[in-house]
C-alpha cells in the first residue's frame, strides 16, 4: 500500500480536471482516498493508480449527479462547430496548426479549449497527457479497449491543437 | 477510423514494429495529411501537458489526516465490523499498510510545516463526538509549551499563523483547522458551518448560549456554536480560553 503515496500526484491531476462546478479538487482527492480506504478490503491487487483514478472519477460523477448537472458539460455551443472544416481541407495557404499552437500556448486558453472537447476525448487526454497514465491504465479506468483510448487521445489532441490555433489566430497571434 | 488512421495511431503509440515504423517514417515524408496529423497530435499533447499542476503542499497532510480520522471513527463505531485479521484478504495487514501509507504521506510533508497526529490510540479522545475528537487529535500534535512559557493575555501582539490551514471532513462535517501562536500559547482553531456536538463530559459556559468547554488530555477546548461554529483547543486554562479565542481570527 505504500504504492498509494506516489499516486497522489496522478489522482490530483485527474481530480483537478474532473471536478465539476462547485467541486473542490482537494475535496475530491480526500474523498477518493477515504473511499479507497473504506474499500481496501475488496481491492484485488492490480494497478493502484488506475484503481484510485476510477474511484476519483466515480466520486466526481456521483457528486455532479447529486447536483443535477452533467459532468463535463460544455458551456454554450462548441467552438468546434465553428471551425472551417478539417485541417486537411485547410491545408492550402493556411498556417501550420502545430506552429500556431506552440507559438501561443497559454494555460487558461488550453483549459478553455480542453473543456470544449467531447468528454471521451477529454478524459483520455486528461488521463494520459495530464495525469501521466499509460494507455493501458487509462483503458482500465475508462472501461474501453486500449486501441480506443489511443484513437480518442489522438483525435482529442488534434482537435485541441486546432481549437488553440483558431483561438490564437483570432487573438492576432502568428 | 480506417486502417490508415489505425496505423497512424499505432505509430504514435509506438506500437509498430521497427520495419513498419521505418515505412511510416518514409510515408510521412510524402504524405501531407499524415504529417499534419502527427504535428497536430504532438502540439495537442504539448498543450495538454501545460495543464499539469503540482500537488498543493498541504494536500498530503490533509489526506493522511482524513484517513486517520476515518480509521479512528471506524474502530470506535463498529469494532466488530473490522476484524483484526482476515484469512482471505489479510485485512489487518492492508489496514496497517494504509496507516503506514498515511504516515508516509505525513512524513513526506512534515517539511511543509504541518504537524498531524497520525497514530491512533494514546490520545484521550475516546467517547468524544467524532468532529471534536478529530480536532483534539490534531491539536495534540502541537508541542507542549516550553517550560516557563505560558499564555499571557496581556501580551498585545497580533496572532501569527503557524503552518497552513488543513481541511477535513468528519462524519460529513467540513472543518477548517488553523494553528495560531499568540501571547506564549499555540492554539488550534477549528471552524465549521455545523455545530460541534457537545461531549458528555463538557461543561456549559454560563451566559454564552451554546458554548461549552471540555478538558481532553493536556488540552482545554472551548466551543462557541452558532451560524459558524468555532472550536478552540490549546494548553491554556479553561477560564482563559474564551479570552484567547476572542483574539484569534476565525475566517
Amino acid at each position: 500500500m505504500d504504492a498509494t503515496i506516489p499516486c497522489l500526484d496522478a489522482v490530483w491531476q485527474v481530480a483537478r480536471l474532473a471536478a465539476g462546478e462547485g467541486q473542490e479538487p482537494e475535496d475530491l482527492v480526500q474523498e477518493t482516498y477515504l473511499r479507497a480506504y473504506a474499500a481496501f478490503g475488496s481491492y484485488r491487487g492490480g494497478d493502484m493508480r488506475a484503481w484510485l483514478a476510477t474511484i476519483c472519477l466515480n466520486v466526481a460523477r456521483s457528486q455532479a449527479r447529486r447536483r443535477r448537472r452533467r459532468l463535463w458539460e460544455v458551456p454554450g455551443g462548441s467552438l468546434l462547430d465553428a471551425l472551417p472544416g478539417s485541417s486537411a481541407e485547410r491545408a492550402d495557404g493556411a498556417a501550420d496548426v502545430a506552429d500556431v499552437v506552440i507559438a501561443g500556448l497559454d494555460a487558461d486558453e488550453v483549459a478553455r479549449c480542453l473543456s470544449l472537447l467531447p468528454e471521451p476525448q477529454r478524459m483520455c487526454i486528461v488521463m494520459m497527457d495530464v495525469a501521466g497514465y499509460t494507455a493501458r491504465e487509462a483503458a482500465e479506468v475508462l472501461g474501453c479497449p486500449r486501441g480506443t483510448v489511443l484513437a480518442r487521445v489522438h483525435r482529442g489532441r488534434r482537435k485541441l491543437a486546432q481549437l488553440l490555433a483558431e483561438a490564437g489566430v483570432s487573438h492576432g497571434q502568428p | 477510423m480506417d486502417n490508415h488512421d489505425r496505423l497512424l495511431s499505432a505509430f504514435l503509440a509506438g506500437d509498430l514494429s521497427l520495419e513498419a515504423a521505418r515505412r511510416w517514417d518514409e510515408h510521412l515524408l510524402e504524405c501531407e495529411r499524415c504529417w499534419r496529423a502527427v504535428r497536430e497530435d504532438w502540439a495537442g499533447k504539448q498543450a495538454a501537458q501545460l495543464m499539469r499542476q503540482p500537488v498543493p503542499s498541504g494536500l498530503a497532510d490533509r489526506v493522511a489526516f482524513a484517513v486517520e480520522v476515518a480509521s479512528a471513527e471506524r474502530s470506535v463505531e463498529a469494532p466488530q465490523a473490522i476484524p483484526l485479521a482476515s484469512p482471505r484478504h489479510g485485512r489487518h495487514a492492508t489496514r496497517r499498510s494504509w496507516r503506514l501509507a498515511a504516515a508516509g504521506l505525513t512524513v513526506a510533508s512534515v517539511a511543509a510545516g504541518l504537524i498531524v497526529a497520525l497514530v491512533p490510540g494514546g490520545h484521550e479522545t475516546t467517547g468524544l463526538p467524532a468532529a471534536v475528537a478529530a480536532v483534539a487529535r490534531y491539536a495534540q500534535a502541537i508541542p507542549a509549551p516550553a517550560r516557563g512559557s505560558h499564555w499571557n493575555p496581556r501580551v498585545p501582539a497580533a496572532p501569527i499563523e503557524v503552518g497552513r490551514p488543513a481541511r477535513v471532513v468528519v462524519g460529513g462535517q467540513r472543518i477548517v483547522l488553523r494553528t495560531w501562536r499568540l501571547g506564549g500559547a499555540e492554539a488550534v482553531v477549528a471552524v465549521s458551518g455545523r455545530p460541534f456536538s457537545r461531549p458528555a463530559r463538557a461543561r456549559g459556559v454560563s451566559g454564552m448560549g451554546m458554548a461549552w468547554t471540555a478538558r481532553v488530555g493536556r488540552l482545554d477546548m472551548y466551543c462557541l456554536n452558532g451560524r459558524t461554529s468555532e472550536l478552540v483547543a490549546a494548553s491554556v486554562p479553561a477560564a482563559e480560553l474564551a479570552a484567547l479565542a476572542a483574539r484569534l481570527p476565525t475566517g
